[in-house]
């Protein structure tokens, strides 16, 4: 049996982590293929509905990056998200998904190295919980 | 806390003969012994009707949604700091509302009453410290704080924060030791014994929609489970899109849900949704030392923050 | 008069010349940016983080230089320098000299294939040496322009004439081994010289640098810290690559030092970045142990006090006042020995793991010698010499300077005077704004309303780049068979000319309404594609990017068939997203061509006067009756200019100029409206009138703080620096009959409850102290410090006044002087720090410095929606890059209500808020983006959660009917950031171009 690989959908942010992840690769950093990118003007720009959206649908994991905090391209968005991401993530867990399925980072525009390294973190974290069950919209099963 | 109604029928009238509103909400018996209903007194004849007891389980402001007329309201505690959300949040203006405060000391449980009861339940009388039920051929008198709606026991405001005057003196407030208990325990599970404890939870559910019109932060024109552009949760009972329901009207309350109880009490299927609506609460005082609508200037927590909020679960 | 030429040059590249150049084409002119290195950014790129706020440096830069590279009015011209500047202000002509970069750089693409086939390994200047890059190579990944370059000193094919591999890997011919020098001549208007710095080089100092790994300057120990430096950001001890323990800086190093390097004056940036550099390395590893080695602690801009108090008090970070003597090497373990003279006078000998040199700043030889063979005066030390009335103006007329070639310093002042050099520097030439200037053409837009969507797929293979990993063919098959898709292929390369070509006529042939292109990062590659689109007809939003390249095949190389599916996924994705992508429209709004002054000081004065400089009309309001606001009360600059006299004066030409209408005794009522079309209610002479204004100055000002402390309004003997200013402007008799006079400084700043240093109060009392010693050598004077922020070569005016016998006696917070009243003299007591004995001084004359408080701010900051710091200074819309401007548009920011200042720097300040200003109303209209906010009404609750998140002031919620009591957003205003999207519970905002229902599309198909 091969080894699980799990699907990550990841949102990032334009100005920061997007440009983290475009030096990651300029810098040839290798990871795990199995994460996929919605690029985000901002973190702030990331709504629960998205995050929902993503386990229902199946995806096994869900990664959100953003600015460090103060180096936001639009002042204050990722401070807002962070709010709304923390409440989300506590609730997430709250309901039985398991701790691990939800990662949220900063990471710059220059941080490269940390952008591979957070998304070896994600991918093999993610890979160990196996593929997700839970909140998953099963269609209706035709008889 | 019977004795407050001679009181608020006294404000009532003395404001709407004076002119100040055009109506008053407030409360009335309702058919059931045990249930008092919302009531909108428009005169002075009318405010006679005005009562308030231990089964106003209500939330009035729910009423004043977006009114533009000149209101008188009745609000305990809790409703009090619905209120100031929506005045914050433009649902109404100050200006237009004569508050007539009630100094609560708690509701009875509909379910506990019920229960104690050895027939039809005719009358509930409330002193503050015991509750008698009387029906036909029976009466019983049961210690107050052992029929007490579950929110109420875990009240932090049972004063209002905002009024104009009060139907009574002040109360002491609670001394709560262990305030979210209910929360703490769930959070000890494991993550599969949650998920199955929520999955219980929720299994009777029905999606009537009972709690989002009790509430009175429920006032989008469409509700986002009614959205068709994109149509993203399901209309039927499947279990996820139940889920996904009460999950993000929870989040949508977060930092605004003041615990006010009316979600389960207008539940018919006695549903526990506030243990989805008390954890975001947790973690906003925990988080953010925010308690909902306590001040006139502060937003909900969602809709500020602070430099040096946690970080911790940010890699 | 010769004819005025339109178009200006900016020397330098780094962000100084960025700014003046984006200020300057934005305005309507053209500009050439002459940059002796191979791509823009200067020093500010290799920056790891800034203080004192610790941004990373290249996130918040690396907008400005994409903003350079894609501006149609800047002319970027690397490698080069300037020889000589002929002619005179309004028509120069810049002789410059171009060496060959090899690669032509119209068909370079940037892939980088030549850098990875070089076999030529050198020393790689970004990371200060300390790792390797190739002989074809560009500085940084960052870069602008993105072109390779081939280093000419080290390529083996140009120094021996063999290897030439590079030209054998590039896709596009791009390598030109026969590539020359070149020397032209260009014709220009202005010119603002923003050469910068050079690190001082320690060699010589007994630091043991060139014996030592371990001892590192500050730039190299910057790329330590740096994710994108040479150990991604793990700091390790050079010689062995252990985890330091302990860490040292040491202060002054090539400043502060006329005996061992002949610097003089301070660097003024060197005490912040040890501070931030020790700040961050802590945050690396906590137990680390920093010390910072220091003579006086410059920690005077704003912030920086608490930026300083934090690192000593919370941070654990320990700070050593003493000039350490030497260092060398513990013998034969790793390691530093740091030998000094500690506080309290004992000799010390202290290990470290690494130490770091807080070297200074230069001026390069041959940029001196340059500089005054073109006539432009220099000081001793070979700074360029300006006056304090006209602070970014060389000696040269029409000839501007910004940022480090003028003095030593940090960014944001650097962008201040780059506002600065830019608004003077335009104004020389302003008659001929816009001759030379290109204009975007529009081009004609096809109407798509009523089509089904018919997308193009275009999957990029860029050479190897994506091809070597990804099956591209496949992508593109696979493309075909999803929904809407009309064609697919593959390119060899999407980004050259030619396919851009056959991608206009696909459009054209196959009729499509979308285009994807899979590629690189939309980051650098997407207003390229868009311009395709544009030249096919197509609205540019219809247009989405996939990064096949550097989130694939770059990554992900030893998988191909799972990069393979990634690509298809991802394009899927896009695809759904691309079916529902609308095209979307620039709106433009007239800008009211007005201009507001709040404020009737030196700073609104002299923004007053650069805006009407540029022909704009100006209506400046002060609530006094007189112009001049502060400098009325001061005597005399550090250069000896006399201020009252030069204030009268510009108030005088002020209210001669035909384009200002002074308002005096005026106060501002109301503001309403945003940019482009304020409407103010000003009330004066007992009416109201409303003003209409396109942009607003507010330089609101400052005052003394009237101290409570030392006896000051008790005992007629003791003064405030301005009150003593007074006495000296009158030449008043008493003060000949002094025989001692007292300073005693930071009266009222950095105390707890006004934690900030006012900055200008040191180099105040140095220029009264030596006027005392002027009029009469024979009194004797003392002042009373904690630390001299005599900063850049204010430097100097310390040192004159020890050599003049001033006496400099240091206390500390918790030993504040204390003063009474003796039988003759005032008596002032402070504990000798020498001695550590109490001293008693009889003196005359007691002098407070006393602190800068900015004036009341609460009004404007209702009136215009912008913030006011703890302090009640006005909150800029960003600590470095943007520090005369406010986050609300079309508001900006001058004088002392932003942070105390001198003279020259207000000054400065004001010309950079109007230079702002002028790019704004220069463009006469603002374009709004299509990306913006909007709201369906009938969804909205008016909840105002959207006005609460958004910093820009875009939301509101309407008072009028229709939809009253509704949001509605001014697209002018937003950014498109979506925060107000994701606060909305009620669905009722939408963010074009990323809209909920796109986004979850694109989660649906992930």
């Amino acid at each position: 049996m091969s080894e699980f690989e799990p699907k990550i959908i990841t949102f990032l942010c334009n100005w920061c982590s997007y440009g983290a992840a475009d030096l990651a690769g300029v810098s040839r950093f290798q990871y795990p293929p199995s994460m996929r990118v919605i690029r985000v003007p901002c973190s702030g720009r990331v709504s629960p509905k998205m995050i929902l959206s993503a386990f229902r649908k199946g995806a096994d994991g869900v990664w959100v990056s953003g600015c460090h905090p103060g180096d936001c391209h639009y002042i204050s968005g990722n401070y807002y998200a962070r709010r709304k991401f923390d409440v989300l993530n506590e609730m997430l867990e709250y309901v039985g998904i398991e701790k691990g399925r939800l990662h949220f980072s900063w990471i710059s525009s220059a941080e490269g190295v940390k952008f591979a390294a957070v998304a070896k973190d994600v991918i093999e974290t993610v890979t160990k919980l196996g593929p997700a069950k839970k909140f998953i919209k099963k269609l209706p099963e035709v008889a | 806390m019977d004795a407050y109604t001679d009181k608020i029928k006294e404000i009532s009238k003395k404001i709407l003969s004076e002119g100040k509103v055009d109506v008053v909400i407030g409360f009335r018996k309702g058919t059931l012994g045990y249930m008092s209903e919302p009531y909108m007194a428009k005169s002075e004849k009318e405010a006679e009707n005005l009562v308030f007891d231990c089964n106003c389980r209500m939330n009035l402001v729910n009423y004043v949604t977006n009114r533009k007329d000149k209101v008188g309201i009745v609000v305990k505690g809790c409703d009090s700091r619905n209120l100031v959300t929506h005045i914050i949040e433009n649902k109404i203006k100050r200006e237009q509302l004569y508050i007539i405060g009630v100094p609560c000391t708690g509701l009875a449980d509909k379910k506990a009453l019920l229960d104690l009861a050895e027939g039809e339940i005719t009358s509930v009388e409330d002193d503050n410290e015991t509750i008698t039920i009387k029906g036909d051929g029976f009466e019983k008198k049961v210690a107050k704080s052992d029929v007490l709606q579950s929110n109420c026991k875990t009240c932090i405001k049972r004063n209002p924060v905002i009024f104009d005057e009060l139907a009574g003196p002040e109360v002491a407030e609670l001394e709560i030791s262990d305030r979210f208990a209910d929360v703490d325990e769930v959070e000890k599970m494991s993550a599969d014994e949650r998920w199955n404890f929520f999955g219980e939870l929720l299994s009777e559910c029905t999606r009537c929609y009972a709690c989002r019109n009790a509430c009175p932060l429920c006032y989008c024109p469409t509700c986002f489970v009614d959205e068709s552009r994109p149509q993203w949760v399901g209309k039927s009972d499947n279990e996820t899109d139940v889920l996904t329901y009460h999950f993000l009207r929870a989040f949508h309350d977060a930092g605004r849900c003041t615990d006010c109880g009316a979600c389960e009490a207008a539940c018919p299927m006695d549903i526990k949704m506030r243990y989805f609506t008390r954890k975001t609460i947790k973690d906003c005082v925990e988080k953010y030392g925010s308690e909902a609508g306590m001040e006139l200037d502060k937003r909900p927590a969602l809709d500020q923050y602070k430099i040096n909020d946690p970080n911790e679960f940010i890699k | 008069m010769s004819q005025k030429i339109g178009s200006v040059l900016v020397a330098g590249g780094g962000i100084g010349a960025i700014q003046a150049a984006l200020d300057l084409a934005d305005s309507g002119y053209y500009v050439y940016m002459v940059e002796k290195a191979a791509s823009i950014g200067g020093v500010m790129a290799q920056l790891d983080k800034t203080f004192p706020t610790n941004d990373c440096s290249m996130c918040i830069m690396s907008p400005k230089l994409v903003e350079v590279g894609r501006h149609i009015n800047i002319e970027l011209i690397t490698l080069a320098q300037i020889e000589d500047i002929k002619g005179e202000k309004g028509n120069f002509e810049v002789e410059i000299f171009q060496k060959a970069r090899y690669v032509d750089i119209d068909k370079c693409i940037g892939c980088g294939a030549c850098a990875e086939k070089c076999p030529k390994k050198v020393n790689d200047e970004y990371n200060a040496g300390l790792a390797k890059r190739k002989a074809a190579y560009v500085p940084y990944p960052q870069a602008v322009p993105l072109k390779y370059t081939l280093d000419p000193q080290n390529c083996i094919k140009l120094t021996k004439g063999k290897c030439g591999l590079c030209s054998t890997v590039c896709p596009t011919d791009a390598i030109n081994y026969e590539d020359t020098d070149k020397r032209f001549t260009l014709n220009v208007g202005s010119v603002i010289l923003s050469t910068g710095f050079e690190a001082f080089k320690p060699d010589e100092m007994p630091y043991n640098y060139k014996n030592s790994p371990d001892v590192v300057t500050s730039l190299e120990f910057e790329r330590l810290l740096s994710a994108s430096g040479p150990f991604q950001g793990h700091v390790v001890r050079l010689s062995d690559h252990a985890e330091p323990k302990k860490i040292a800086w040491l202060q002054c190093v090539g400043s502060r030092d006329i005996n061992t390097c002949g610097n003089g004056y301070c660097s003024s940036v060197c005490c912040m970045y040890a501070i931030k550099q020790s700040i961050i390395a802590k945050e690396h590893d906590p137990g680390l142990d920093c010390k910072i080695f220091y003579m006086d602690m410059r920690t005077y801009g704003k912030g920086f006090e608490e930026c300083y108090n934090q690192a000593k008090d919370e941070l654990g970070v320990k700070f050593e006042r003493c000039r350490v003597h030497s260092v060398y090497n513990t013998g034969t373990q790793p390691g530093q020995i740091i030998e000094y003279i500690s506080e309290d006078g004992v000799k010390t000998q202290e290990e470290f793991d690494i130490v770091v040199l807080s070297v200074g700043m230069e001026i390069n030889k041959d940029v001196q010698e340059k500089a005054k063979a073109m006539g432009i005066e220099l000081t001793d030390s070979g700074f360029c010499k300006t006056r304090t009335f006209a602070p970014t103006a060389t000696s040269r007329d029409g000839i501007y300077v910004c940022g480090a070639f003028q003095a030593p310093k940090d960014i944001p002042q650097t962008v201040i005077e780059a506002g600065s050099a830019a608004l003077c520097a335009g104004a020389d030439i302003s008659e001929v704004r816009g001759t030379l200037a290109r204009e975007v053409q529009e081009p004609v837009i096809k109407d798509i309303t009523g089509q089904r969507p018919k997308i193009g797929v275009f999957v990029c293979h860029c050479g190897i780049n994506i091809g070597g990993v990804v099956d591209v063919p496949a992508v593109a098959e696979y493309a075909k068979t999803l929904p809407n898709v009309e064609y697919a292929e593959d390119n060899l390369y999407s980004c050259s000319q030619d396919a851009q070509d056959a991608i206009a006529k696909v459009i054209a042939e196959k009729e499509l309404n979308r285009v994807i292109v899979a590629a690189c990062s939309p980051r650098t590659h997407e207003p390229l594609f868009q311009e395709t689109l544009l030249a096919a007809g197509l609205n540019k939003y219809l247009f989405e990017m996939v990064n096949i390249r550097n989130h694939d095949s770059w990554v992900h190389k030893d998988t191909p068939e799972k990069a393979t599916e990634k690509a298809k996924d991802q394009v899927r994705m896009a695809v759904a997203k691309a079916a529902m992508l609308e095209p979307l429209t620039e709106a433009n709004l007239s800008i009211n061509q007005h201009a507001l002054v709040i404020g009737g000081g030196i700073s609104g004065m002299a923004s007053a006067k650069a805006l009407a400089d540029h022909g704009y009309g100006v209506t400046l309001v002060e609530r006094n009756e007189k112009l001049g606001g502060q400098a009325n009360n001061l005597f005399m600059t550090a250069q000896g200019e006399n201020i009252p006299e030069v204030t009268a004066q510009m108030a005088k030409d002020l209210m001669a100029n035909e384009k200002v209408n002074v308002i005096t005794s005026c106060t501002l009522k109301d503001v309403e409206g945003f940019v482009g079309n304020f409407k103010a209610t000003l009330s004066y002479d007992g009416k109201e009138e409303v003003l209409e204004h396109g942009v607003a100055v507010v330089a609101t000002g400052g005052a003394e703080y009237q101290p409570k402390e030392y006896m000051y309004r008790e005992d007629e003997r003791v003064l405030t620096s301005q009150h003593l200013d007074k006495k000296l402007r009158e030449n008043d008799p008493s003060l000949d009959k002094v025989e001692t006079a007292v300073f005693i400084q930071c009266v009222g700043s950095r105390e707890p409850q006004r934690p900030y240093c006012s900055r200008l109060c040191c180099t105040h009392t140095m220029v009264s102290a030596l006027e005392l010693k002027k009029r009469k050598p024979e009194m004797s004077i003392f002042v009373l410090y904690r630390d001299i922020r005599t900063y850049a070569e204010k430097e100097f005016l310390y040192k004159e006044a020890r050599d003049k016998g001033v006496i400099f006696i240091r206390y500390d917070l918790l030993n504040k002087p204390k003063v009474r009243k003796g039988s003759e003299k005032l008596e002032i007591e402070v504990i000798d720090h020498v001695l550590k004995r109490p001293v008693v001084i009889e003196a005359d004359l007691l002098s407070l410095a006393s602190a800068i408080v900015p004036n009341e701010t609460d009004k404007i900051s209702q009136f215009f929606k912008v913030p006011v710091n703890d302090q009640g200074f006005f909150v800029e819309a960003h600590v470095k890059l943007a520090p005369s401007d406010f986050s609300t548009d079309g508001v900006f920011l001058a004088g002392l209500a932003h942070y105390p200042k001198p003279i020259d720097e207000a000054i400065a300040q004001a010309q950079a808020a109007a230079s702002s200003a002028v790019t704004l109303l220069a463009s006469k209209e603002i374009a709004t983006s299509g990306t913006v906010a909007w709201v369906n009404p009938a969804f909205c609750s008016g909840c105002g959660a959207c006005v609460a998140v958004c910093p820009y002031n875009a939301p509101s919620i309407r008072k009028e009917e229709p939809y009253k009591g509704r949001a509605e957003i001014n697209p002018v205003l937003c950014k498109g950031c979506g925060a107000c999207v994701a606060s909305c519970r009620s669905g009722a905002l939408h963010l074009s171009g990323f809209d909920e229902s796109q986004i979850l599309a694109m989660v649906e198909e992930a």
